[in-house]
């Protein structure tokens, strides 16, 4: 069932909705961008209407209300520890499709890898709900059909914003009763049903072109233009790389919390291994590491999707104008010219 | 060639005589130095038709206009006339008809009142640059009605950002856009990133704190220019959204003495920047005891001493909480001839009532 509300009238749903829920959606955080007088669009909690920023794709994920940059997982003393206190009033988060295919692609990683379950994600991930919001935007960097995430059922309402008023569809029968009274509306939502860019997922047919990919020159590239800064990875709807750190209280090192953090295998020192050694040592080698993982290793473990869901805050943020679907049409092109070699030399 | 011609009211017209007998170079002003394009085709026309069809840009960002004969002047700046007008009075709000706050009954066509304060040079700022901080041709349109028309002489240079590539340091009062950066420590993932920026780029005042590992920053020597903001991967550092101001004093070029400029006020807000600035009319008539003449503001400072200029500059300003003042300016002259300034005191120049 749908229903058109007013603006007024969104805002009391709002305010009653806060009661039970813990409200977060997109919002524009003005001048703090990369550069003087740019804006940026984070996931915040809200508590009005006219916070939401749906005219623009967000800078950075959704993903951050579920795993924020920073979370302090427990507490310790000497030989015992106490998990951190959260909140267990349940979220209702304002979210695109990407960003909702991209929580399904986190939790298999989190809750799906090989039978491990991460209590901190579970525990955040069980209290989520989604109203969905549709993409009234042109946008060159989002390629979301082309990852077939681009559609979704999994959220309780979805809306379309207009300027004299929102419209909701219920899905969810726990909401049913927050919009009695209110005019129905014929409102269902559209999804994205094709983008400007499209990229075509690379076919890679066997474990010798694998290695041959893995070889190939074709990466040099990065080695001059990424300063492997890891700002796309950090923006990026999928990636689930983090670390913990020990946070020692003063001068007794029994006494702390440990603290999880947001992580890019983007950075020079994240593939450091025990003993100093480090494995991928060029920002080629980790353009490369990065672009399979989301393009071929991935969908190798888990079988169902790739891992990139074609959101594109990944090309966005990055500071350099390395574009991803670029490099995966580069990718593409390298794919080609092995195969043909191969072909030559039989 | 004989020809009696006022020299001195050409220039204060903005004509400056040519080494050629008879021949004139127009600088017309271009606050900040951005001008839509479509005023070119003025440049062009004048230059084409009074000029040798040559243009050169001048080093304080004017158009300027080589070989106009005496006596095209007047059609000149009839020329120039809509010019001034869309510029100075549509773009900056100059009163044209003001000099020095006082009606002086400019008539039309008869091109600019004065040469007195220069024109306001500006780096592109962050209009187009990924280092800018400010809006830096805004800025300067804002301040000509402050400084313009008026017979004393100011030089302003602005730079968008600590990078000064305007050389805010080799003019009067250099203006450096600079931003008060807010550390967001629950996004911060301690990548070292801004600190090793901050220390290949700038003042080195960042440090990854190993035990704790977020930044310590030594707050006192930054100085202002975001590479970290502009660096971090989080968007743990980003720029306060008010506009600070750096304002670098006394630096010139020059035969006697050329000097870099030294810190006069920082994180100054713009309110309180073009308050201070809104002195210079009377610092400068102080100096002169009322007497425009043609003197180099810096020289106006070195006269009156760092002291008297701060206490007239900052008089009946009222200065944001965060703005801080140098107390005392030490400037480093390079001085041609050693001991230049040891002479009889009767050639001493005065400064004040008298002077
Ligand atoms: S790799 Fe880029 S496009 Fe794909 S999910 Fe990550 S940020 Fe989005
Ligand atoms: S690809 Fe771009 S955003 Fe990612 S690490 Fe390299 S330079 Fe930074
Ligand atoms: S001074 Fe700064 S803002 Fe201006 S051009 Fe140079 S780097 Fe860019
Ligand atoms: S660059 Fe950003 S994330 Fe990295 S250490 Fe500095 S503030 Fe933290
Ligand atoms: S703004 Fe300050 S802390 Fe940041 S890079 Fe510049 S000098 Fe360093």
């Amino acid at each position: 069932m749908s229903y058109k509300l007013t603006l007024k009238e969104a805002q009391k749903l709002l305010d009653k909705l806060s009661l039970t829920y813990d409200i977060y959606a997109p919002k524009k955080l003005k001048a703090q961008g990369r550069y003087s007088d740019t804006d940026i669009i984070k996931y915040e909690k809200i508590k009005n209407i006219d916070e939401i920023e749906y005219r623009e794709k967000s800078t950075y994920p959704m993903k951050e209300v579920i795993s924020p940059i920073q979370q302090t997982i427990f507490y310790f003393t000497e030989d015992k520890y106490r998990e951190s206190k959260v909140s267990t009033k349940p979220i209702l988060v304002f979210s695109r499709a990407c960003d909702i295919n991209a929580i399904k692609v986190q939790t298999k990683i989190f809750i799906g890898n090989g039978g491990f379950v991460d209590y901190y994600y579970q525990r955040m991930y069980e209290r989520i709900k989604f109203i969905l919001m549709e993409c009234d935007f042109e946008s060159d960097t989002c390629f979301c059909v082309s990852m077939n995430a681009n559609i979704t059922n999994n959220y309780s309402l979805a809306v379309r914003f207009e300027d004299d008023g929102i419209h909701f569809e219920v899905k969810d029968k726990d909401f049913t009763n927050y919009f009695k009274g209110y005019p129905h509306s014929s409102f269902a939502p559209k999804f994205v049903m094709e983008n400007k860019t499209k990229v075509h997922i690379p076919e890679i047919k066997d474990r010798n072109m694998l290695n041959k990919i893995k070889k190939s020159p074709m990466w040099k590239e990065y080695d001059k233009r990424c300063i492997s800064c890891g700002a796309c990875t950090i923006a990026c709807s999928t990636c689930t790389c983090f670390l913990t750190r020990d946070l020692i209280y003063g001068d007794n090192s029994e006494v702390g919390e440990r603290r999880r953090l947001s992580s890019s295998c983007q950075i020079d020192d994240f593939a450091l291994v025990a003993g100093g050694g480090n494995y991928r040592t060029t920002a080629g080698d980790r353009m490369r590491y990065k672009v399979l993982h989301k393009f071929h290793d991935y969908k190798e473990r888990f079988k169902d999707s790739h891992m990139c869901v074609g959101c594109g805050r990944c090309i966005e943020r990055c500071p350099e104008y390395i574009s991803i679907t670029a490099t995966v049409e580069k990718l593409n092109k390298e794919i080609e010219r092995i195969e043909k070699e191969e072909a030559s030399n039989v | 060639m004989n020809h009696d011609i006022n020299i001195k009211e050409c220039r204060i017209n903005c004509f400056r005589e040519s080494k050629v007998p008879g021949e004139f170079m127009l600088q017309m002003r271009v606050p900040g130095g951005m001008i839509d394009s479509k005023y070119l085709d003025l440049i062009q026309k004048i230059s084409k038709t009074y000029g040798d069809g040559n243009f050169h840009f001048g080093t304080r960002q004017t158009f300027d206009i080589c070989r106009i004969k005496y006596e095209d002047i007047d059609k000149v700046n009839k020329c120039i006339e809509d010019y001034i007008k869309e510029v100075e009075e549509g773009l900056c709000d100059v009163d044209m008809d003001l000099v020095a706050h006082e009606k002086v009954g400019r008539k039309v066509n008869t091109g600019y009142p004065t040469i007195g304060a220069r024109n306001i040079s500006a780096c592109i700022g962050n209009y187009h640059c990924i280092c800018g901080n400010i809006n830096t041709f805004e800025l300067a349109r804002k301040i000509e009605p402050i400084i313009f028309p008026s017979h004393y002489h100011i030089k302003i240079n602005i730079s968008g950002c600590p990078n000064d590539c305007n050389k805010a340091h080799l003019c009067d009062f250099g203006i450096i856009g600079v931003s008060k950066l807010v550390y967001h420590k629950e996004r911060c993932i301690g990548c070292g990133l801004c600190a090793k920026i901050c220390e290949s780029h700038a003042t080195r005042v960042l440090s990854l704190n190993k035990e704790t590992g977020k930044i310590d920053k030594d707050e006192c020597c930054c100085v202002g220019c975001s590479e970290c903001a502009r660096h971090c991967p989080t968007s743990a550092w980003t720029r306060s959204e008010q506009k600070f101001y750096r304002v670098i004093l006394g630096g010139r070029t020059g035969r006697q003495t050329p000097r870099t400029g030294k810190m006069f006020l920082n994180w100054a807000s713009e309110e309180t920047l073009l308050q201070v600035l809104g002195n210079w009319q009377k610092f400068s008539s102080w100096v002169m005891d009322y007497k425009p003449e043609y003197l180099h503001g810096g020289h106006l400072i070195d006269r009156a001493g760092y002291k008297k200029f701060k206490e007239i500059m900052l008089d009946g300003v009222h200065l944001n909480p965060e703005c801080i003042v140098a107390e005392d300016i030490y400037f480093n002259e390079i001085e041609y001839r050693s001991n230049f300034n040891v002479k009889p005191l009767s050639k001493h120049k005065k400064a004040g009532p008298g002077a």
